[in-house]
C-alpha cells in the first residue's frame, strides 16, 4: 500500500486535537506558507496539478486566479463541506478525524487569495463532524492560529462554522453561497461567477474539504512531489469512497492513477460471494454508470471521462448481478426529483416527470414509449439549466437506459401497459 | 455603444443592453417569461435562449450583455428546437384550464405554444396538483397550478413595492407561489402582479369571468384618479351587453410611460372606473318643473340656462369649476366666463378627506387636471371670489346663479350643512357632471357630462405634462362633453370666440395652445402617446 | 423565559446569541439558518409563529422566512417526536436492504414514514443520502449516525430511545 497522505492521521488516537496534530507535524506547512508571497503559493498549487475534489475537478490554482487582479474588495474563502453526492463520505472522515488539516489548508488558501474571512459550510445532517470541526476551530483560535494578527504576522483570518439545513443542491457552489447568505439554496445565474461576485456580493472562492486538506502536503513536500504521485493531468492521491456490493466498503486512499478494477478487487476485496460485477458508479450518483468492461481506467479526472462518465466526487457504488437496473434508476431518479431546487423550468418539471415514469416502469406499468421519452427529455434539458445539477441527473438517466436497455425493455414488455 | 450583428443585421445599442432588448432593435422577438425590464434578472424560465457565435451552447439572452462584434442568431434550428423543448417543460404540469381561465387570448403559454411549440404532448402521468382559485388579496386571485414559477410577482413585491408578501415555497416540482399563511396581498399596487403574470396564475378578481378578452376594444387614455396622470388603456365591451353585466368598461390596464408611471398603475386608479357605468350616471338634461321626471332635451335645457344667465348681473354668478375637467373643458369655461364678465370663478374645493400620497405613484390630489386649471387661469378675476367666497356668497343670498361642475359638494371638505344652505339660498343652481349626487338632486338644472372616456381631450399632470386621452366608448345616453355644452351656451349668448363654434375637442385645444403660452406650440399630433411638458 | 412554538420569544441569553451570530456575517441575513436551528432547538419545531418571530429579528418579510423553512428538510414545521429516526433510502443503502429496514421500523413502531408515534417518542423518516454509504444500510438517530443495520440492531437502538 502506498504511503498514506490524506489518511495519515485517521487511525491515530486524538489526532483531531491540535496537540496531536502538531506533534505529528501539523501547522508546519502554515509556518512556511505564512512567509511566502500569495502568488508563490498559488504558483506552487498550480504546479502540483491539484484538481478540485468535490466533483468538478477544476484546477485549484487556476480557480484561485479568477479573482479580478487589482481588486481590493474583501474576498471570502468558503469551504464546501456540504458533502451530499450519493456514494461519497470522504469529507466526513476528514472532518471527524483530521479537522486541523482542513484548518491549515484554509490558512494556506486564505493567504494565497488574500482572504480574511472564511466560512465552513457543513451539511446540517453532519452534527458530529460539525461539533468536532467547531472544537478544532476553537483550539486554533486559542493557539492564536486564527483571528487577528495571526502569530504576529499581521495576517488576519477568521473562520465561521455554518450549519446547513438539508438540501443536496447546497453542494453546488452558488447554491451553497445563496444558502450561506440566509436564503434558499438556489444556485445563481452565471455570469457573474463567484470569483468576481460571490457571497454577499464579494469575490468568493469555494473549495472542497479534501482539496484544502491537500494543501499542507503540497507546501511541505513540494508541488513536483505531489504532481508525480498522480497522472499527467492530475497530481496527488485522493480518497475514494467505496460502497455497495464489496467485501470491504470504506475509504481507499490511492494515487489518482489507480484503476477502478484495482480499487474494487484489490483494495475492497471484490464482490461478496464471488458474484459477478454488473455495473459500477465511478464518481457519485451523478456520474454515468460503467459496465464491467469499462473498469480498467485510471481514476483521475480523465479516466472515467474517456468512457463518457466522470470522476466527480470519487464515490464508487458497486452493483453485482442481483441488481435490477430499472430499480436502481428509480431510486436515483427519486433522489434528483427530491433534490431539484425548482428554480429553473427544465430541471424542476422533468426530474419529477422522469421519476414518475421510472417508478411506473418498476411497478410493472411501463409503456414502450417510456424509454425514448426519458432519453429525449433528458437530452433536451441537458446544458440548458442554471447549474449542473440537471446534467448530474442526466448522467444516470441516459447511461442506465442506454447500457441496460434490454433489461428495461424486458420489464416493460412484461407489463400490462406495453 | 457596442455594435453587434443579430440575424445578419447590424445594430448599435447602449452599453449594458441585454440581448432580448438588443434583438428588439433588430426587429427580432425573443420569447421569454421571467425577464421583465423593471425587475432583476432571474434567468429561470430558460425560454430566451439564443445562439451566439464562438459560444458552444445556446445562452439565455436576458443575462447576456451585447458586446462589440458579437454575432447573435435568434432563429437557428437549434434555437427553435430549444424553444420547443422549453415549451414542453413549461406545460408538463400545467392544467388544461383554458376553457375556464381568464388569461385565454392573452396567455403567453398559448401564444408561445402556437408559435414555438406545436408538438404532441407525451406526459401521461398524473400532474402535480396545487391550490386553485385562492383569493390572495382584495384584487388578486391565485391559481398555483397554472403558475410557471417565473417569479415575476415575487420580484415585483420585493423590488417595486418593497412589501415582500409573496414567496416561492418548497422545492422541485412541489414549488408553489404563495403568501405567508394568514397574510394578504394588500399593497396599493397589487393589481400589477396580474399584468406581469404571463399566464392565468394571478388574475384579476374584478375581471374574473366577466368577458373574454378577444371581445374587448381598447383606447389609449389617462387615469383620472389623481394628479399623476398614469397612462392607461381602457378596455371596453362594446358589442356584447350580455357579458360583463352590461357594463361597457371592462378594465383598465397600465400603458408604459417612462416619465410618469413606467409599467405600473395603483389599485385605486386601476379599479376606479365603476362610476362610468354606474346607475347614478346622469344621462339626460333635467329641469325641475320640466317633463317626465324632469327630463328635457338639450334644446329645452340650454335655452333655459341661457335665459337665466342673461338675467344675472355677472357678479351674482358663481362658477365652481372642477380639476376633473379636461384642458379643453376648462378653456371653454374660462372663455365663457370672460364673455359673461363673471369674475367669481375657481376650482379649489377642499376634498372630503385628506388624500393619501406615497413616494411612488399616488398623489394626494385626487384630480387629474389641477395643474391644467392653474395654467389655464381658472381663478377669480380681479375682485372676484374664490371657491370659499362663492359658497359664502351663495349662503348669504348674494348669488343668483351657481353653476357647479362635477363636484360632490355635500361630500367635500365644506360642512354639509353649509353646502345645503348655499344650495337652498340660490335662485338657480346648475349642476353639470357625470354622476348624480346630493347636490345634483337639489339643482334646478342638471346637465349630463360625458365621462372622459366617452370623449377625447387632454389633462395636465402635476409635473406639467400635457397628455391626451382618447375616446373609448360613445357618450352614455344624451350626455355631452363639457366643452361642447359650454360652447353651445356661449354661441347662444352671442360669443364670437372660435371656441364656441368648435365641432371637435382638437379645435378647442388648438385655440387654447394659441392663447396660453404654457401650451404654446402644442398640437394633438405633437403630444403623441406620451405627452409633452407645458412650458411654465 | 423563552416561550414556546405558539408564543415564541428568546430569553436574553439566546437573544445575545442571535446578535452574536448575526455579527459573524457581512450581512446579518447569513445567520438565518443557524438562528432557525437555534429556534427549533429552543421551541421544539418551527411553527408559523416562530417564523414570524424570527422574521422580526432579521427585518425580513415572513414570506421570505417561510420560503427558507419550507425549502430545507431539517426544519420541522409540525411538532416532532422526542427522537427523529431518519433511514437512508438512496442507492447504496437501497442495494443493501434499506427497504427492509424501513418496513421493519414501520411495523415495530406502528407508524408510516413521515409520522410520529402516538406517545410522541419517535418520528420516522425516510431520507436521501446521508453520506455514510460504507455503513449501509444506515440511519440517523437524532444527532448520530447508526450503520451496518440489521433488524435486530435497529430494535436495540430504537428500543433504547426514551
Amino acid at each position: 500500500m502506498a504511503e498514506p497522505i490524506l489518511t495519515r492521521n485517521f487511525d491515530v488516537p486524538d489526532a483531531h486535537t491540535i496537540r496531536v496534530y502538531r506533534e505529528r507535524g501539523g501547522y508546519q506547512a502554515w509556518e512556511k506558507a505564512k512567509g511566502m508571497e500569495p502568488a508563490a503559493i498559488a504558483e506552487e498549487v498550480k504546479k502540483s496539478n491539484l484538481r478540485g475534489l468535490g466533483g468538478a475537478g477544476f484546477p485549484t490554482g487556476v480557480k484561485w486566479g479568477f479573482i479580478p487582479k487589482g481588486s481590493t474588495a474583501p474576498r471570502y474563502l468558503v469551504v464546501n463541506a456540504d458533502e451530499g453526492e450519493p456514494g461519497t463520505f470522504k469529507d466526513r472522515y476528514l472532518m471527524e478525524r483530521d479537522p486541523h488539516a482542513l484548518i491549515e489548508g484554509m490558512l494556506i488558501a486564505a493567504r494565497a487569495i488574500g482572504s480574511h474571512l472564511g466560512f465552513i459550510y457543513i451539511r446540517g445532517e453532519y452534527v458530529q463532524p460539525w461539533r468536532i470541526v467547531s472544537a478544532a476551530v476553537k483550539e486554533a483560535y486559542d493557539a492564536r492560529l486564527l483571528g487577528k494578527n495571526i502569530q504576529g504576522t499581521g495576517f488576519d483570518f477568521e473562520i465561521v462554522v455554518h450549519r446547513g439545513a438539508g438540501a443536496y443542491i447546497c453542494g453546488e457552489e452558488t447554491g451553497l453561497i445563496s444558502s450561506l447568505e440566509g436564503k434558499k439554496g438556489w444556485p445563481k445565474v452565471k455570469p457573474p461567477f463567484p470569483a468576481v461576485k460571490g457571497a454577499f456580493g464579494q469575490p468568493t472562492i469555494v473549495n472542497n474539504v479534501e482539496t484544502l486538506a491537500c494543501l499542507p502536503h503540497i507546501i511541505t513536500r513540494g508541488a513536483e512531489w505531489f504532481a508525480a504521485l498522480g497522472t499527467k493531468t492530475q497530481g496527488g492521491t485522493r480518497l475514494y469512497s467505496v460502497s455497495g456490493h464489496v467485501v470491504r466498503p470504506g475509504l481507499v486512499e490511492a494515487p489518482v492513477s489507480v484503476t477502478l478494477r484495482q480499487i474494487i478487487y484489490d483494495h475492497c476485496g471484490g464482490i461478496p460471494g464471488g458474484r459477478a460485477l454488473k455495473a459500477v458508479v465511478p464518481g457519485g450518483s451523478s456520474a454515468a454508470i460503467l459496465t464491467p468492461d469499462e473498469i480498467d481506467i485510471p481514476m483521475d479526472v480523465d479516466g472515467p471521462k474517456s468512457k463518457g462518465s466522470m470522476i466527480g466526487s470519487a464515490g464508487i457504488i458497486v452493483m453485482d448481478e442481483t441488481v435490477s437496473i430499472p430499480d436502481a434508476l428509480m431510486v436515483v431518479a427519486r433522489f434528483y426529483a427530491h433534490e431539484s431546487c425548482g428554480q429553473c423550468t427544465p430541471c424542476r418539471e422533468s426530474t419529477g416527470w422522469i421519476y414518475k415514469i421510472s417508478h411506473r416502469i418498476v411497478e410493472g406499468k411501463g409503456r414502450k414509449e417510456d424509454l425514448d421519452t426519458i432519453l429525449d427529455v433528458a437530452r433536451r434539458g441537458a446544458g440548458t439549466t442554471i447549474c449542473a445539477f440537471y446534467d448530474g441527473a442526466v448522467g444516470p438517466y441516459i447511461s442506465y437506459i442506454e447500457k441496460f436497455r434490454s433489461e428495461f425493455e424486458d420489464l416493460i414488455r412484461s407489463s400490462a401497459h406495453a | 455603444m457596442p455594435k453587434l450583428t443579430i440575424n445578419g443585421k447590424e445594430v448599435e445599442v447602449p452599453e449594458g443592453t441585454n440581448l432580448i432588448e438588443a434583438a428588439k432593435t433588430a426587429g427580432a422577438e425573443v420569447p421569454h417569461y421571467c425577464y421583465h425590464p423593471a425587475l432583476s434578472i432571474a434567468g429561470q424560465c430558460r425560454l430566451c435562449m439564443v445562439d451566439i457565435d464562438k459560444v458552444p451552447r445556446p445562452q439565455i439572452a436576458c443575462n447576456t450583455q451585447a458586446t462589440e462584434g458579437m454575432v447573435v442568431h435568434t432563429e437557428t434550428e437549434r434555437v427553435l428546437e430549444t424553444r420547443r423543448s422549453m415549451m414542453e417543460f413549461h406545460l408538463i404540469n400545467h392544467p388544461l384550464d383554458c376553457p375556464v381561465c381568464d388569461q385565454a387570448g392573452e396567455c403567453f403559454l398559448q401564444i408561445y405554444y402556437m408559435k414555438h411549440g406545436l408538438y404532441d404532448p407525451r406526459m401521461v402521468d398524473e400532474k402535480v396538483h396545487k391550490p386553485k382559485a385562492v383569493p390572495i388579496g382584495p384584487h388578486v386571485m391565485l391559481d398555483a397550478e397554472r403558475c410557471i414559477l417565473c417569479s415575476r410577482c415575487v420580484r415585483f413585491c420585493d423590488e417595486i413595492t418593497h412589501t415582500g408578501e409573496l414567496g416561492i415555497f418548497q422545492r422541485g416540482d412541489q414549488s408553489e407561489i404563495g403568501l405567508f399563511p394568514g397574510t394578504a396581498l394588500e399593497n396599493k399596487y397589487s393589481g400589477n402582479v396580474v399584468d406581469i403574470c404571463p399566464v392565468g396564475a394571478l388574475t384579476d378578481r374584478d375581471f374574473r369571468f366577466q368577458v373574454r378578452v378577444w371581445y374587448l376594444d381598447t383606447a389609449k387614455s389617462i387615469c383620472n384618479g389623481c394628479a399623476r396622470g398614469c397612462n392607461v388603456e381602457v378596455h371596453t365591451n362594446r358589442h356584447r351587453p350580455h357579458h360583463n353585466q352590461g357594463r361597457r368598461v371592462a378594465r383598465l390596464k397600465p400603458r408604459f410611460n417612462a416619465e410618469i408611471n413606467q409599467w405600473w398603475l395603483c389599485d385605486e386608479g386601476r379599479y376606479g372606473f365603476k362610476w362610468m357605468d354606474d346607475k347614478s350616471r346622469l344621462t339626460h338634461p333635467l329641469h325641475k318643473g320640466g317633463g317626465e321626471g324632469g327630463e328635457v332635451s338639450w334644446d329645452r335645457a340650454l335655452p333655459e340656462l341661457v335665459k337665466r344667465l342673461q338675467g344675472c348681473p355677472p357678479d351674482e354668478v358663481g362658477l365652481l369649476a372642477s380639476p376633473k375637467m379636461s384642458n379643453e373643458d376648462l378653456w371653454a369655461l374660462r372663455r365663457l366666463a370672460e364673455h359673461l364678465g363673471v369674475r367669481n370663478l375657481d376650482f379649489r374645493v377642499p376634498p372630503g378627506a385628506p388624500g393619501d400620497e406615497d413616494d411612488f405613484l399616488i398623489r394626494a390630489d385626487k384630480n387629474p387636471n389641477s395643474r391644467g386649471a392653474e395654467l389655464i387661469g381658472v381663478a377669480p378675476g380681479p375682485g372676484g371670489r374664490d371657491a370659499a367666497g362663492i359658497l359664502r356668497a351663495a349662503r348669504e343670498r348674494r348669488l343668483k346663479l351657481l353653476w357647479i361642475f362635477h363636484h360632490d359638494l355635500a361630500a367635500s371638505g365644506w360642512p354639509e350643512a353649509e353646502v345645503l344652505a348655499a344650495i337652498e339660498s340660490t335662485e338657480t343652481v346648475v349642476f353639470q357632471g357625470t354622476n348624480a349626487n346630493d347636490v345634483s338632486a337639489r339643482a334646478h338644472l342638471v346637465l349630463p357630462s360625458a365621462a372622459y372616456v366617452e370623449t377625447e381631450g387632454t389633462f395636465t399632470n402635476f409635473q406639467g405634462r400635457v397628455q391626451r386621452f382618447r375616446t373609448a366608448i360613445p357618450p352614455l345616453g344624451e350626455s355631452w362633453p363639457d366643452w361642447k355644452i359650454l360652447s353651445v351656451v356661449g354661441k347662444a349668448l352671442g360669443a364670437s370666440d372660435p371656441v364656441f363654434s368648435a365641432e371637435r375637442a382638437e379645435q378647442v385645444f388648438n385655440a387654447l395652445a394659441a392663447a396660453v403660452p404654457a401650451f404654446g406650440g402644442m398640437t394633438y399630433r405633437a403630444l403623441g402617446d406620451t405627452g409633452r411638458m407645458a412650458t411654465a | 423565559m423563552t416561550g414556546n412554538a405558539r408564543n415564541p420569544e428568546f430569553g436574553a441569553e439566546h437573544l445575545a446569541e442571535v446578535r452574536r451570530l448575526q455579527g459573524l456575517y457581512p450581512d446579518k441575513r447569513g445567520a438565518l439558518l443557524p438562528v432557525l436551528h437555534l429556534a427549533q432547538d429552543t421551541f421544539g419545531y418551527i411553527s408559523l409563529e416562530v417564523e414570524e418571530y424570527v422574521a422580526g429579528l432579521f427585518e425580513l418579510s415572513p414570506a421570505h422566512v417561510h420560503e427558507v423553512v419550507t425549502f430545507y428538510t431539517l426544519y420541522f414545521q409540525q411538532p416532532k417526536g422526542r427522537h427523529v429516526v431518519a433511514v437512508c433510502h438512496n442507492l447504496s443503502c437501497h442495494l443493501l436492504g434499506a427497504k427492509g429496514i424501513i418496513e421493519h421500523l414501520t411495523q415495530s413502531l406502528g407508524v408510516e414514514v413521515g409520522e410520529t408515534t402516538p406517545d410522541g417518542r419517535v418520528t420516522l423518516l425516510s431520507v436521501e443520502c446521508l453520506c455514510a454509504c460504507e455503513q449501509a444500510p444506515m440511519m440517523q438517530v437524532d444527532d448520530r449516525y447508526e450503520g451496518y443495520l440489521t433488524p435486530e440492531k435497529v430494535d436495540g437502538i430504537v428500543g433504547g430511545l426514551l
